[in-house]
C-alpha cells in the first residue's frame, strides 16, 4: 500500500495575535505543524507499522517547512516531497487541491491522508475537494482506521448522531480528528536519521504545471482583511462563601443576564 | 435578485431551528428562499420547510438516505441547487455539513466558506465574514465566483418571528448510494439525549471532576435545566466523556443562550467552541484560570461544592 500524508506549517494557536491596517502582524508570530496534520502523519506512521506501507508526506511552504518535514521523518515517514514556490503565497482551497491532485497523479497512491482542517483557516474544505477532483472516496472527521485487504479499509467516522461506520474502497481520501491518536514523540535515533534524508524540493514547473494551471486563472476565494476578534470580555468573578456567591449569581443569572 | 438555498438540517425526522435561522437571513437580505431536505420519510416535513420561511422545497425522500452519506447527499443539494439556479447555497453548522459543503462546492465549481458569520452582496459580489485561526482573528472574503457554498457558524443568525414561507415542494429523485463509501453502521449516540447544536443551555465538564463521581454530578445538573451535557478534551481523552460531547475548535462549536463551564480551565482550543455563547458561567477552583477571562460570571470555587448549591438555587427559582 502507498500512503500519501499532508503537513501544513500554521501559525501557533496558543500566541497572541495582533492585526494591524488589516492584516496578521508577523513580528513574534511562530509556526508549527498543523495539529491535526501531526494525526495524520500518526496515523500514516502506525498503518506502515502494522499493516506495512510505503508512506510519503506532501508539504506545500517555503524554506521554513524543513524542520517540520524532518520531524515527520524523524516519526517514520519513508520519502518527503516539499512543494515550494513563491506563486503559491496566493491560494485557496481549491489551488491546494489542484497541486495536491498533480502530487497524488506522480505517485499512484492508495490512500492520502491528512488533519481534517489547517488551524491556520479552520476551513476544512482541501481534502474532500481533493478527493472530488479525483473521483475517489471521501470520508472527513474519521477516529480510526483500519486496512481490510490490499483494496479495501473501513474506518469510523464522528458524525452527527454517532459514530458512523464505513467501508471504504481504495484509493480514497481520508481527513482525520484529533481523537484518532497521540502523536508520538520522535525517538533519538529516528531525529539523527531524518537529518540525514534526502527532501525532494520541488516548484510547481518541476511538478509539472503551473501557477495558471493549479489557479485556474482566478482565486475562487481570497482574504482581503483581517481584523481582531471582538474580544469577549471578562465580567464579574466571585470569591467567597460558597454559598453566599453562588446565590448572588444565580440571582444575576435570572435579573441581569435574564436567562432563566 | 439573489437566489439563497438553504439544506435543511433535520435529524431524527424533525427540522431543527438553524434552518429557519438561515432562511430569515436569506429573506433579511431580501433572496428568493428555497430548502432542500434529504433522508427517508420526510415528507410530512414540508410544511414546517415552508413555515421556516422557504417559497421552494426539493426534496429528496428515499429509503436509500435514511443514514448520512456525504456524495448521495450532495448530490440531491447540487440537484436543487442547479433546479433552483441558487447562487447561495447555506449549510447549517454540523459535521454532515462540513462534509458536504466542498464536494458541492467543487461539482458547482463554486466558491466554499465555512464557519461564516456574516455575508454581504454588493452589486452582485459577494463578500463573507469568518474567523480563522482559532476564533483569534476574523476574515473578510471576497468571493470571486458568482455562487458561492457556505456553511454558516453555530448562532450566527437569527430567525426572525412572524417569518412565512409557500408550500411548492419539488421532489428530487434520490442518486445512487456511494458504492466508495459505504455506511455499514450507526452507532447511534445515547437516544434522549438533548442535542448539543440546539440547546438553549449547554453545561461542559472538564478535569476538575475528576472522575465519574463528579461527572455524574454536573450531569444530575444538565438533567435538572434540559441542558446540553458536553465535555472538554481532557474529559474525553481521559476516557470519561464520548467523542462526540467534545466542545471545542476540534468538536462541536455551540453558540447556545448559557454556557456553564464546571471545572474547565478554558484552554483557546475549548474557547474557540463557545465563546459564541450569549452568557457564560464558569465554575473553576483556580482563580487565574483563563476560563474567567471570557465568562460573564465566574465563581472560584470546588465544583464539588458549588455544582449542588446551584442545583438547589436554580431549582428554587424555577418551581
Amino acid at each position: 500500500m502507498k500512503i500519501l500524508t499532508t503537513a501544513k506549517k500554521v501559525v501557533d494557536v496558543e500566541l497572541t495575535i495582533h492585526v494591524e491596517n488589516g492584516a496578521i502582524v508577523e513580528d513574534g508570530l511562530q509556526y508549527v505543524i498543523n495539529a491535526w496534520d501531526e494525526n495524520a502523519v500518526e496515523a500514516t506512521v502506525q498503518l506502515k507499522e502494522n499493516n506495512g506501507a510505503e508512506t510519503t508526506l506532501v508539504s506545500i511552504g517555503g524554506s521554513d517547512n524543513t524542520d517540520m518535514i524532518r520531524k515527520c521523518y524523524a516519526m517514520g515517514i519513508d520519502n518527503a516531497i516539499h512543494i515550494d514556490d513563491p506563486a503559491l503565497a496566493k491560494t485557496d482551497s481549491f489551488v491546494f487541491a489542484k497541486v495536491l491532485q498533480k502530487v497524488y497523479e506522480a505517485g499512484e497512491y492508495d490512500l492520502v491522508i491528512t488533519g481534517k482542517q489547517a488551524q491556520d483557516t479552520d476551513s476544512g474544505q482541501t481534502a474532500i475537494i481533493l478527493a472530488e477532483f479525483l473521483g475517489i472516496a471521501c470520508v472527513s472527521n474519521v477516529i480510526a482506521i483500519e486496512v481490510i485487504d490490499d483494496g479495501n479499509i473501513k474506518v469510523s467516522r464522528l458524525g452527527d448522531l454517532g459514530t458512523e461506520i464505513l467501508e471504504v474502497v481504495l484509493p480514497a481520501v481520508i481527513t482525520v480528528s484529533d481523537s484518532i491518536n497521540e502523536p508520538r514523540l520522535p525517538a533519538m535515533r529516528g531525529i539523527m536519521m531524518a537529518k540525514k534524508k534526502k527532501i525532494q524540493v520541488m516548484d510547481l514547473g518541476a511538478l509539472g504545471t503551473s501557477y495558471e494551471e493549479v489557479s485556474g486563472g482566478s482565486l475562487k476565494s481570497e482574504v482581503i482583511e483581517f481584523m481582531e476578534s471582538e474580544k469577549r470580555q471578562g465580567g464579574q468573578k466571585f470569591e467567597g462563601d460558597a454559598a453566599e456567591i453562588t446565590a448572588q449569581v444565580v440571582n444575576l443569572l435570572v435579573n441581569e443576564a435574564k436567562v432563566f | 435578485m439573489a437566489k439563497v438555498l438553504v439544506i435543511a438540517d433535520i435529524k431524527q425526522g424533525v427540522l431543527k431551528g438553524s434552518t429557519a435561522e438561515l432562511l430569515s437571513k436569506a429573506k433579511a437580505i431580501g433572496a428568493e428562499t428555497a430548502v432542500v431536505a434529504i433522508g427517508s420519510n420526510i415528507e410530512s416535513l414540508a410544511n414546517d420547510l415552508a413555515n421556516a420561511g422557504s417559497d421552494t422545497q426539493y426534496i429528496a425522500d428515499d429509503a436509500s438516505l435514511e443514514l448520512f452519506s456525504a456524495g448521495p447527499y450532495a448530490s440531491c443539494v447540487v440537484d436543487a441547487a442547479n433546479q433552483f439556479e441558487a447562487n447561495l447555497i447555506w449549510f447549517g453548522f454540523s459535521e454532515s455539513s462540513k462534509a458536504m459543503a466542498p464536494r458541492v462546492a467543487a461539482q458547482l465549481e463554486a466558491a466554499c466558506a465555512t464557519e461564516i458569520i456574516d455575508v454581504v452582496l454588493e452589486a452582485d459580489q459577494i463578500q463573507v465574514t469568518r474567523p480563522a485561526i482559532a476564533n483569534k482573528v476574523m476574515q473578510k472574503v471576497k468571493i470571486n465566483t458568482e455562487r458561492l457554498v457556505a456553511v454558516v457558524r453555530a448562532g450566527a443568525f437569527e430567525a426572525t418571528q412572524g417569518i412565512t414561507g409557500t408550500q411548492n415542494v419539488v421532489k428530487l429523485t434520490a442518486p445512487a448510494r456511494d458504492l466508495k463509501a459505504v455506511i455499514k453502521e450507526l452507532i447511534s449516540d445515547a437516544s434522549g439525549e438533548i442535542d448539543l447544536a440546539d440547546a438553549d443551555i449547554v453545561i461542559s465538564v472538564g478535569r476538575g471532576a475528576k472522575d465519574q463521581a463528579g461527572i455524574d454530578l454536573v450531569k444530575e445538573l444538565a438533567h435538572d435545566l434540559g441542558a446540553g451535557f458536553g465535555s472538554s478534551r481532557a474529559m474525553v481523552d481521559g476516557g470519561f466523556m464520548a467523542h462526540n460531547k467534545q466542545v471545542g475548535q476540534t468538536g462541536k462549536i455551540v453558540a447556545p443562550t448559557l454556557y456553564m463551564a464546571i471545572g474547565i480551565s478554558g484552554a483557546i482550543q475549548h474557547l474557540a467552541g463557545m465563546n459564541g455563547s450569549k452568557t457564560i458561567l464558569a465554575v473553576n477552583k483556580d482563580p487565574e484560570a483563563p476560563i474567567f477571562n471570557v465568562a460573564d460570571y465566574g465563581i472560584v470555587g470546588d465544583l464539588f461544592e458549588v455544582v449542588p448549591i446551584l442545583q438547589k438555587e436554580l431549582k428554587k427559582i424555577r418551581a
